[in-house]
């Protein structure tokens, strides 16, 4: 009997504190009916400030967020913005919850950085449903999705792949080449946009360029390393012309398991994406002949003023803006210029 | 053979404070319970919100709290499963591509008949063959997560019926999503299981001492096949679920499931050696991670952060566990003696 009781207390609790707090949520909402009046009134004295979720999948656990985030919060301070910043560590059911508490917490915005492009769909929905703008920044949605977002600024990864496969065709000329490629993490739509761009690129304007085998990486030089040794060893050292990495820092793994070969990579065409402080300084040494500068300043700063011009009526109610980061193709030729000058 | 703890209080206990004492003492989940009070206490000051959007909460709590309440099974007996993040990844691709080739209901049994498999395998390597089930269950780690990745062919596949997705993502019953209906439901079916059934009942026994549940005609392989099939069938659940709620299956998915369960476990005063613990402590301990987690995420604390808070009430979970305190004493006692000594010479 004292089991039964033990057992269904927990139960009983819960029971009695989602009617209690049922009750709260009721009075909160009528309580934030008022707070909203009161704001609205006062906006005519004071300036206006906004609250935003920015619901992203890195930052300074990577090198990438590492920049990112400190120039979307210093574009948040500049345009007065209060920023609630997550980190789903690209998982995208974290993601998903995350966008739930922003979704619930009922802010004036929400950036959107898809941790997996195909599960963002219901965060949408919920946003929408709830009256909340959505805009989203580095990786744009899928096609079928974009209808429920108000704009997209980030790179054009799709065109990031295109630049560096032209760079790769400019390189090769006629000549038949064999290359391997190595793409980023398997499931990530930056991933699949570039690996899409190249390969589209290049089946277009060099076709003379053949994609002996393509493997996935998780974006790190030491996985990308083992997994382009692997792919030496069965494609045979002799049999390759070339590489193609989805990111410097690939790049950087692909050379140093050329270079355990006992060969030079300056001899082979190898091309990238990034301009990281990892990659330029390997285009300006000659190991890597091209990669495609990012910004990740720009990116972070770009969400947030994209996010501004959505709440200041900027971008009128059912429009779409979209802001491409400029892809410059850095090669020996520029790499060393200052406007190409790596930030991460 | 109950599922509470039995430890010696001495005589009997009279009054009301005595009686008090010895539920408490017979208990797991009091210094869960405690730390729950405490996280409630924090969260009602500092996030009022995590209560008011209530069923956002319990949400993040089921998210947790589902795979935890399987690897609670595991537990309970002194085996681990390490394997229920890629079971959870691996059944969520096949209900999809399965559901997108013919419906929903054949995605949803192949993904659970996964779940059986893979806990057969697990449970078979770990009492038959007799390999540590942490060895055992990592390499099936590895394996299902490479398997989900070759299924899905290396990228998130997208439930066609989306609109079905959508709405199983809507509340079904008050503010309660069907995800959270089903997390109390199987909250419930194996809280009855391990406190009613007699096999349920003989888990803790077979993690308390595995001898003397054997001299005791205990059947040990057959529970720890049913440990380990209620960890894989609830894994293969959450996976379903998280598909079916996103619209996508992502080969990658579940990959802060793992420590977060077992974090969810070990707050709810289950002890990683078996024989001690108890679902309730597991639902408590979900329940604490996942209010602190909804507040730290609104509060906009980076995971650095946040994983120095969680870590911090592991630690305080596990410190102050009596064993660990008696433990703790005693070896406080012996230096203490050992100085009082020196001085006196």
């Amino acid at each position: 009997m004292r089991k039964s009781r033990l057992v269904l207390a927990p139960a009983v609790m819960l029971a009695a504190a989602a009617l209690v707090l049922s009750g709260c949520a009721a009075a909160e909402e009528e309580t934030t009916t008022d707070a909203g009046s009161t704001t609205t009134d006062s906006t005519e004295e004071v300036a206006e400030t906004y609250e935003v979720f920015a619901l992203l999948p890195q930052g300074s656990d990577q090198a990438y967020g590492t920049f990112y985030v400190p120039a979307m919060e210093a574009a948040a301070a500049e345009l007065g913005i209060n920023l609630t910043i997550t980190n789903s560590q690209y998982d995208g059911d974290k993601q998903a919850s995350e966008c739930e508490i922003a979704v619930a917490a009922k802010p004036d915005g929400i950036i959107l950085w898809p941790a997996v492009g195909d599960a963002v769909r219901p965060c949408l929905e919920a946003a929408e449903a709830a009256g909340i703008p959505v805009t989203v920044t580095n990786s744009d949605l899928f096609d079928a999705d974009k209808a429920l977002s108000r704009g997209y600024s980030g790179p054009d990864t799709y065109g990031q792949g295109v630049s560096s496969a032209e760079i790769m065709c400019e390189l090769v000329g006629d000549t038949p080449v064999n290359i391997i490629q190595l793409n980023g993490a398997p499931g990530n739509s930056t991933a699949i946009d570039r690996d899409n761009g190249f390969t589209d690129t290049v089946a277009a304007n060099c076709p003379n360029v053949t994609i002996l085998q393509e493997e996935s990486t998780d974006w790190t030089k030491a996985t990308a390393q083992q997994v382009a040794s692997e792919m030496i060893t069965a494609q045979g050292i002799d049999n390759i012309g070339g590489i193609y990495a989805a990111d410097d820092s690939i790049a950087a793994g692909a050379i140093a398991a050329l270079e355990s070969r006992g060969v030079v990579a300056a001899d082979y065409f190898i091309t990238s994406i990034g301009n990281t402080f990892l990659g330029n300084p390997l285009v300006v040494a000659g190991s890597l002949d091209g990669t495609v500068f990012q910004s990740s300043s720009w990116d972070g700063e770009n969400a947030t003023r994209l996010m501004y011009a959505v709440l200041t009526g900027e971008i009128a109610a059912g429009e779409r803006e979209v802001k491409f980061m400029p892809s410059v193709k850095v090669t020996a030729g520029n790499a060393s210029d200052a406007d190409v000058a790596p930030e991460w | 053979m109950t599922n509470q703890t039995v430890i010696k209080v001495g005589s009997t206990a009279t009054g009301f404070w005595g009686k008090f004492r010895t539920v408490l003492a017979r208990r797991t989940e009091g210094r869960a319970i405690v730390l729950f009070a405490i996280i409630a206490t924090f969260v009602t000051v500092s996030q009022p919100l995590v209560f008011t959007a209530y069923q956002v909460t319990l949400g993040r709590i089921a998210l947790i709290g589902l795979v935890a309440l399987g690897l609670t099974a595991v537990i309970l007996m002194g085996e681990l499963d390490l394997s229920v993040a890629s079971t959870l990844a691996v059944s969520g691709v096949i209900a999809v591509t399965v559901a997108n080739q013919t419906n929903m209901a054949i995605g949803v049994l192949a993904a659970l008949a996964a779940g059986v498999v893979v806990s057969l395998i697990n449970a078979f390597f770990v009492a038959i063959v007799g390999i540590n089930s942490f060895i055992a269950t990592l390499g099936m780690l590895f394996a299902l997560r490479g398997m989900a990745f070759v299924i899905s062919d290396e990228a998130p596949v997208k439930l066609e019926n989306t609109d079905l997705g959508i709405a199983f993502g809507q509340p079904l019953l008050g503010p309660l999503t069907p995800r959270i209906l089903i997390f109390f439901l199987i909250f419930i079916a194996i809280q009855i299981f391990v406190s009613r059934v007699k096999a349920g009942r003989e888990f803790l026994a077979v993690g308390g001492n595995r001898q003397a549940a054997y001299d005791a005609g205990i059947p040990v392989k057959r529970r720890i096949f049913t440990g380990f099939i209620i960890s894989g069938v609830v894994a293969a659940i959450a996976g379903i679920i998280n598909a079916v709620e996103r619209t996508s299956a992502d080969p990658t998915s579940g990959s802060t499931v793992l420590l977060a369960s077992f974090a969810a476990a070990i707050i709810g005063g289950n002890y990683l050696k078996g024989g001690k613990g108890s679902i309730v402590g597991t639902l408590i301990g979900a329940a604490s991670l996942g209010m602190l987690q909804v507040a730290l995420t609104i509060s906009g604390v980076q995971i650095p952060i946040q994983e120095i808070f969680i870590g911090g009430i592991l630690l305080i979970a596990v410190i102050t566990d009596p064993s660990s305190l008696r433990a703790v004493w005693g070896s406080l006692s012996t230096t203490f003696q050992g100085i009082k000594n020196s001085l006196a010479k």
